[in-house]
């Protein structure tokens, strides 16, 4: 035995093995994070992951779902918040599987992070969402969208308009719900609803509103979401959401994205 | 002039690896994600990280949707780390379906019962520094 030579093998084995460092506890007091839901430790899904779902459980008519949007630029906040569904437009437009729709939003994010003053951060990611398209690559868009959101994100951030960016998320958030409920309306299932218990993640945006500066909370705008988003709160609050329930998230949403289209909001 | 040189490559000495390691660590993390593209998951572009010191621990709340198979993986760029992840439920139960530890890498995987809010609870598990690198990705299908 060359014991020289599993000396030095022995390294490789314990580096490969599949075992956990140590045994993480069943049962923890939560309560010693409590800034986990302090605005940084929160993370915001993107609608794909929504909608991946409900093409599990279902055949959503995507086209259907689809909108035209005539771009109004207004005030940076609702900017902001357009750019945001905008972004979640695109996650339609790529189940729908609609090359010249998301090569048009690819246009349109462009435009939209131009207007607030960060159309370099998402340049590349644009270019890449047109290019992609044009070739199908469809999980590759997908990436692309979640990467532009990212990126125009951080550049927010760098910009120190934090504010802005939390927008840009829950423009997306407002508009992926209008989509999740859109379908569920159409054809309504208890998994499907279930899609729609986020009451954590709504509070979340909440906060966020809560925080923002008076100039920025009291706009009429951010005013009507802050206040249309706590009827939504006690919709979604059960494990399980009604057709009814449903259908009220709808409208609010909707309500909400439209007025974000509006320029004097 | 000289002494401005000197002070300048002092800062830039002391500030730069610093910066150099939480980008190496979410390479480290999006390197340990990359195999599970092939079985069709989807990175997410977004990252997550910071450092933290040896049993100190960091939660991030998280909406997971059922019906979606989720990995979480997590990486340090410190050599003889080793940095874990996993997922916790609102009333604070251990809710892992598997995982794995490679190293400074490490995965845990987890299907949501229902849809709903989820703890991400990371950690530093051993590390030869006072404060260790780390990051987290997460990938969905």
């Amino acid at each position: 035995m060359n014991y020289f030579r599993l000396a030095l093998l022995l390294p490789l084995f314990s580096l490969a093995s599949p075992a956990r460092a140590a045994t993480p506890p069943a049962q923890i007091d939560l309560s010693q994070f409590q800034q986990a839901t302090q605005i940084d430790n929160v993370v915001v899904p993107v609608p794909a992951e929504i909608f991946l779902v409900l093409d599990k459980i279902g055949t959503p008519n995507w086209k259907g779902e689809m909108r035209d949007v005539e771009l109004k630029i207004g005030k940076r906040h609702q900017i902001a918040l357009l750019l945001g569904t905008v972004i979640a437009d695109g996650f339609v437009a790529v189940e729908a599987t609609d090359r010249e729709k998301v090569k048009d939003i690819g246009r349109d994010v462009l435009k939209l992070a131009g207007a607030i003053g960060v159309r370099n951060s998402v340049l590349g990611r644009s270019n890449s969402i047109i290019e992609k398209a044009d070739k199908g690559d469809w999980l590759n868009v997908k990436r692309e969208l979640d990467g532009a959101l990212q990126d125009v994100r951080n550049a927010m951030s760098e910009l120190s308009d934090e504010q802005l960016a939390h927008l840009v998320s829950l423009g997306g958030w407002l508009r992926g719900t209008e989509v999740l409920t859109s379908v569920l309306n159409k054809s309504y299932s208890k998994d499907g609803s279930d899609l729609l218990h986020q009451p954590q993640l709504l509070a979340y945006f909440n906060g966020q509103i809560k925080a923002m500066p008076p100039e920025l909370r009291e706009t009429s705008l951010i005013d009507q979401i802050r206040r249309r988003l706590l009827e939504i709160s006690p919709l979604i609050e059960d494990d399980e959401i009604s057709k009814q329930s449903v259908a009220k998230v709808h409208t609010i949403t909707s309500d909400l994205v439209k007025s974000i289209l509006q320029k004097d909001s | 002039m000289k002494l401005f040189v000197r002070l300048l490559i002092l800062c830039l000495t002391l500030v730069l690896p610093a910066w150099a390691t939480v980008d190496d660590a979410i390479s480290a993390a999006m390197e340990a994600a990359d195999p599970y593209v092939k079985d069709g998951f989807t990175v997410r572009e977004d990252q997550w990280g910071g450092d933290l010191a040896v049993g100190e621990k960091k939660a991030f709340q998280h909406t997971l949707f059922k019906g979606n198979d989720y990995w979480f993986f997590i990486a340090t760029d410190t050599i003889k780390a080793e940095v874990s992840v996993h997922v916790y439920s609102s009333e604070g139960k251990l809710m892992d379906l598997e995982g794995w530890q490679k190293g400074s890498h490490s995965g845990t995987r987890f299907r949501p019962p229902s849809t709903g809010s989820y703890f991400l609870v990371v950690q530093v598990e051993e590390s030869p520094e006072d404060r260790t690198h780390w990051a987290l990705v997460y990938a969905y299908k």
